[in-house]
């Protein structure tokens, strides 16, 4: 299950990209991709992407704007046609099983897509119509479906009376009524508050908690971080990483930097302290700005027990410690370029 | 297929604008255009007296014969007086100063009939239709007479033959302005719907629910049907409001029989639906706003097909727009009980459907939500 890299690493005008091919065990997997392409006219849009989904699992995909995430998004719930690979899911190819796919699928739009003239019960009652469900077994769902997200005591009011998040909640309503096994949130706590938001991801663990396998995009890295078992960076149209955060994370960078904030004497030797500290084991690069001092030190050999009895020895007085861990958004950044698109 | 529609139903009504566009503007048009231009010009409002002059030139006695026939049958209608003339040129220059509605004359072998219309509209109308009626009768006596002469004979000495035939309905009705209005507003409720067909499918991308609806496990043409179909019980609603309140309340007239009222209704339904399967095609297709072009394109071809106003007719042009047609065939089915062109209307219309039906589905089913 785990990514293999290929082994070279490139230099490009994005930084280091690193190619990544999955050789999982395709059979296991809900939801598999192999060699998708998608062409708008000229424009290779998906340049064939792999990944496979675990049933159960919450899959993120991440990627800077244009990258091909939607309409890898799109693919998966037969909104769009593909030009070339392979779509499986839950063994049936998207395909050839249009119809039996849809029923498994639940959607969850970036944009809020739901009716202004209908309210709540309303909204989620038709959406999950569309699947078939009638009678009480449909108004079972709906009152599920709306207890899910806290709106079980707004059923009655209008999306224009709704705050933001709880529009965004009666969103994901109306894509989950249905029961649906694969459940796909296209960035679904854009522009909501605090709570919302943390009651949205705690849903989504809940779905996951319930069986349900997600697919998850956002632009936010700490909650891809916080709820996804496992990650995709898309670019360009080409899968450049996939994996676990700290595969991921590994993948680029194996240092971690500490700050420590001390106060010098006067006549303090800042060289000979600096080159003592280098020498230890796993230390890769010591500096000195005023009463800061930034030690990188390998994520592997973590030499900073050494460092600080070294500060100790030197009669230095430590203020602060701080260290910083490469995370995704460094991750990220570094995968794909600093410059704006 | 029940539930979008249940759907479409509550869209519409809880639409303050639309329940004020479709269901009471027209209302309210019928009412102010009838009553305002109807008092200002009472004497323009009603056909009044036809009085027209006749020439009979033909020879042929089966033609003669069928021409008295029509001639009594039609002035048992107190309105028309028919006069016979020798002199078509005094006869011309009387209908030129507004003395005769027209002078008609009946050629000679093969009879053709020749028309010198007035000034008046609304008596040209009438006195075309009367005489296509006679023209289709005298066709009709025509064959058969060459088929079978003893049948006609037969037909000619019963008491009813001819006027039975070629009577036309109403004439008795005092026509107002009103019931001018309440056919063209019918006509206009009719374009305007135009309106909802491309919002049932720009309010769905408005909305962002396009995806949800397409990625849904229902079959894309029932889809495309069920939206189109769910729009029906509010046309069905505002017509029958608009001749409900035109009637009962404005006092307007369509036409005194039942059935052809009901005809006049059902043509208008067809009319309808297919003028929101047209909008629904170009709201499908259109990837910006495509009202900002059709709402203006309607209003312009209603005002010059005589919608707002009966004097507004631009000859070689008006005759041939969609929305005069539809007017003039809703006048001959109220004003004359004919259904030849509002047949017409109906089979060209349920062409139009099928054909828009075919295209929307297609296109609703290949179109992908970028």
């Amino acid at each position: 299950m785990i990514n293999s890299k290929e082994g070279e690493e490139n230099s490009s005008d994005i930084g280091t990209i690193i190619k990544i091919k999955y050789e999982g065990e395709i059979n296991m997997s809900y939801v598999s991709v192999d060699s998708l392409v998608k062409k708008y006219g000229e424009l290779t849009a998906v340049d064939h992407i792999s990944f496979t989904v675990e049933k159960g699992e919450i899959f993120g995909l991440i990627g800077p704007n244009g990258a091909g995430k939607s309409t890898t998004l799109n693919v998966i719930t037969t909104l769009t046609d593909f030009n070339g690979g392979e779509v499986i899911i839950n063994e049936l190819d998207i395909q050839k099983n249009r119809k039996n796919v849809k029923q498994l699928i639940g959607m969850v739009p970036q944009d809020i897509a739901i009716y202004d003239h209908l309210n709540a019960l309303e909204n989620v009652k038709f959406f999950a119509s569309l699947y078939g469900l009638r009678g009480s077994n449909l108004m079972q769902n709906v009152q599920e479906a709306l207890e899910f997200v806290g709106l079980s005591d707004k059923m009655k009011m209008k999306p224009k009376q709704m705050s933001g998040g709880m529009r965004r909640r009666l969103n994901i309503a109306c894509g989950i009524a249905h029961n649906p096994q694969l459940i796909v949130l296209d960035e679904p706590t854009v522009g909501v508050d605090a709570q919302s938001r943390e009651h949205i991801l705690n849903s989504i663990r809940l779905l996951r908690d319930r069986g349900a396998t997600v697919i998850y995009t956002s632009h936010y890295m700490q909650e891809v971080e916080e709820i996804c078992d496992r990650i995709a960076i898309i670019d360009k149209g080409q899968m450049i990483a996939c994996g676990t955060e700290p595969e991921l994370v590994s993948m680029v960078t194996d240092v971690l930097t500490v700050y420590i904030e001390t106060k010098i004497p006067l006549g303090f030797d800042r060289d000979v302290f600096s080159r003592k500290v280098k020498l230890m084991p796993g230390v890769k690069g010591v500096s000195i700005e005023g009463y800061n001092i930034r030690v990188d030190i390998s994520v592997e050999q973590n030499s900073i027990e050494r460092i600080i009895q070294e500060f100790i020895a030197q009669e230095l007085p430590i203020n602060s410690i701080k260290s910083e861990v490469p995370n995704l958004d460094t991750l990220f950044l570094t995968l794909t370029g600093r410059e704006l698109r | 297929m029940l539930q979008i529609i249940i759907k479409e139903a509550k869209d519409f009504l809880r639409d303050k604008s639309n329940v004020f566009f479709f269901l009471i503007f027209p209302v309210l048009l019928v009412f102010l255009l009838g009553n305002l231009l109807s008092n200002l010009d009472k004497a323009e409002d009603t056909i009044g007296e036809l009085r027209i002059h006749y020439m009979v030139e033909t020879e042929e006695i089966m033609d003669i014969m069928a021409i008295d026939a029509f001639i009594e049958g039609v002035s048992d209608e107190q309105n028309i007086l028919f006069i016979k003339t020798e002199d078509l040129d005094f006869s011309k220059e009387m209908v030129g100063e507004g003395d005769i509605a027209a002078a008609i004359v009946f050629t000679n072998s093969p009879m053709e009939i020749q028309i010198y219309e007035g000034m008046d509209r609304i008596k040209n109308r009438t006195i075309s239709a009367i005489m296509s009626g006679f023209s289709q009768i005298n066709r009709a006596v025509n064959v058969i007479v060459k088929s079978n002469p003893i049948a006609i004979m037969d037909s000619m000495n019963s008491v009813d033959s001819g006027a039975s035939f070629i009577r036309q309905k109403d004439m008795g009705i005092n026509r107002t302005m009103l019931d001018y209005y309440a056919i063209t507003m019918m006509s206009m409720l009719s374009f305007m719907s135009i309106m909802l067909g491309t919002m049932c499918f720009l309010g769905e991308r408005q909305f962002k629910t396009m995806r949800r609806l397409k990625i849904a496990p229902i079959n894309q043409v029932k889809l495309f049907f069920a939206k189109v179909l769910g729009l029906l019980p509010q046309i069905i609603l505002q017509i029958s409001i608009l001749m409900i309140v035109s009637v009962f309340v404005f006092g307007a007239n369509y036409s005194s029989n039942l059935l052809d009222n009901l005809y006049l209704f059902f043509m208008f339904l067809v009319v309808t639906l297919t003028v929101i399967l047209i909008g629904a095609v170009i709201g499908l297709y259109s990837k910006s706003n495509p009202t900002v072009i059709t709402f203006p394109l309607v209003w312009v071809m209603m005002f010059l097909s005589g919608t707002y106003s009966k004097e507004i007719f631009i000859d070689g042009l008006s005759q041939y727009l969609p929305i005069y047609q539809i007017q003039e065939a809703a006048f001959n089915l109220a004003i004359f009980g004919r259904y030849d062109r509002a047949n017409m209307v109906i089979i060209v219309c349920l062409i139009l459907s099928l054909i828009m039906l075919v295209i929307g589905s297609i296109g609703f089913s290949r179109r992908e939500e970028q």
